[in-house]
């Protein structure tokens, strides 16, 4: 089983501060991390890998630096990492970030299954993983929170809904995209963290995945941001329970179940 | 652990490079000097376990890599809740291959990338969830007569709380108490003393300047002082506490290490 999984490196921050000009995150000088939700594709990924055989090979589209996330899904059981970087991708939007993705896909070849978290903690949007089973014209499957059954030409999973789930079966080659629940991914170790730092990442530019350029960066985004805000700040109070241990233990379970927490 | 105490063998702790570290091979050679430093001293090196919830390598793994020496007396491993079951058993394994004798057991800080240990993982079939208390009784029932195993006590906890959790923490196999960092005389821990005056209590001594740092560690407010000198807070903690033993929390290794070694004699 030959297996893609898309990453994406990410502002570290909550404070993500947004270029007024560009209406886009200003990434230089910010501490970035692998997006939270793409550590349960790698995991997926190479858990597959482990039970099924084949390779995972990690993908992302970034500037330089997003290397360094690449190597951290190396650090815990990518066989290899490929960065697509380039001016002419810079500006992209989802659609053309998908386009490109897909198109580096396709160069890879063989693939059987692609994987990416359910969406990325700046942009929350949740259309990549979907726009690349658009571009390559693959089946898809959403917010999965388990792969039940995997064979050479189908999968079936389970995806989450608000009030449940539903199973899906779809052909392969196929796009999933995973939510929190699938699994618990593994903290680098320091043997793979020290590997990964010496593997080579190749960079491939537009030309050698065969883009369009006319369908890469902004040239190639349908979406324009006209407007942008932060968000009003979130206010926050403090309650102090008093009373006995159990009189406390009530009263904080009786809190919690009003906000649906419990 | 007493021998520690009648040797006057200070606990020096030392943190682990963190997961997110950009310089991974200049902060293990800082970590390993340390070490070394500590051993050469013959003192105790303690290494935290993600402290906070903030990613590190474990101090075994690294242990293990950079191939440093393991004096069974002079090493101390904390181990927390937060880990998969392979993981723990894997920790435990090392250390026990390593000859390293001392753990720390405690429930530790989470955070949304570690995982934690679920009762079934340790045997636990009365409780919701994996506290020091359930990880204690597995490793003694799992690794009989194999460590020395510690508890931490918090006399910034509510009082009837902390002398609770304590009494299950000693029932579950712990035969040494560290309490949390003190920077003045603490009427808990006098009491914890009074307490348990059998059991080695080693205590905490915040070896930094910033107070600040101390209140997020332990989750309480503590005034900030702008004259607060560790080395003499040091010694005034000997004075107090002259039958305990001393773990040194965030000790400058640049600025403070050679003044103590006069200190305690």
């Amino acid at each position: 089983m030959k297996i893609v999984v898309c990453i994406k490196q990410v502002p570290a921050t909550n404070d993500a501060k947004i270029d007024p000009e560009t209406k886009r995150i200003v990434r230089e000088g910010m501490k970035a991390i692998l997006n939270p939700f793409d550590t349960y594709a790698v995991e997926e990924g190479v858990q597959l890998r482990d039970k099924f055989g084949g390779e995972v090979i990690a993908l992302s589209m970034g500037p330089p630096k997003a290397e360094a996330s690449l190597r951290e899904a190396i650090s815990v059981g990518v066989d290899r990492a490929i960065l697509l970087s380039d001016r002419a991708f810079g500006g992209s939007d989802t659609w053309a970030t998908s386009y490109a993705l897909s198109k580096a896909i396709k160069k890879i070849g063989d693939i059987d299954l692609v994987i990416c978290g359910k969406q990325a903690i700046d942009g929350d949007t949740a259309q990549v993983g979907p726009g690349i089973a658009a571009h390559l014209d693959w089946l898809q499957a959403t917010y999965v929170m388990a792969v039940e059954e995997i064979s050479s030409s189908s999968i079936r999973v389970k995806r989450m809904h608000e009030d449940g789930y539903d199973i899906c079966e779809m052909s392969l080659p196929a796009v999933i995209t995973v939510v929190k629940d699938i699994n618990i991914p593994r903290v680098p170790s320091l043997k793979g963290r020290l590997a990964s730092n010496k593997c080579e990442i190749p960079v491939w530019k537009p030309d050698d995945i065969g883009a369009d350029t006319s369908k890469i960066g902004l040239n190639g985004s349908p979406t324009r941001v006209v407007k942008i805000q932060p968000p009003p700040p979130r206010h926050t109070s403090t309650k102090k329970i008093e009373g006995s241990s159990i009189e406390c233990a009530q009263s904080l379970l009786r809190e919690l179940r009003l906000r649906s927490i419990v | 652990m007493i021998h520690h105490i009648q040797n006057k063998i200070y606990h020096i702790e030392v943190l682990p490079p963190k997961q997110d570290s950009e310089k991974l091979e200049k902060d293990l050679e800082i970590f390993s000097n340390k070490y070394l430093r500590v051993m050469d001293s013959s003192y105790c090196t303690c290494i935290t376990d993600n402290t906070m919830g903030l990613l590190s390598f474990q101090g075994t793994e690294i242990i293990e890599e950079l191939d440093l020496p393991v004096m069974s007396e002079q090493v101390m491993i904390h181990l927390n809740t937060f880990h998969t079951k392979d993981d723990l058993d894997n920790i435990l394994d090392i250390c026990k291959a390593k000859g390293i004798r001392y753990l720390l057991i405690i429930t530790g800080d989470g955070s949304e990338r570690l995982p934690k240990l679920q009762p079934s993982d340790v045997g636990a079939t009365d409780v919701e969830s994996v506290t020091s208390v359930e990880l204690l009784k597995y490793i003694n029932h799992e690794y009989p007569d194999t460590f020395v195993l510690g508890a931490a006590f918090n006399p910034y906890e509510p009082e009837e709380h902390e002398f609770e959790k304590m009494k299950r923490k000693m029932k579950a196999g712990a035969t040494y108490i560290i309490t949390q960092p003190l920077i003045e005389r603490n009427e808990v821990v006098d009491r914890l003393l009074e307490k348990y005056p059998e059991i080695p209590v080693i205590i905490g001594t915040w070896m930094s300047r910033k107070l600040h740092l101390l209140s997020e560690a332990v989750g309480y407010e503590i005034p900030e002082n702008a004259e607060y000198d560790p080395i003499s807070t040091l010694k005034m903690l000997h004075k107090l506490y002259s039958g305990c033993g001393v773990y040194l929390s965030l000790l400058g290794f640049k600025t403070q290490y050679d003044l103590i070694k006069d200190i305690w004699v």
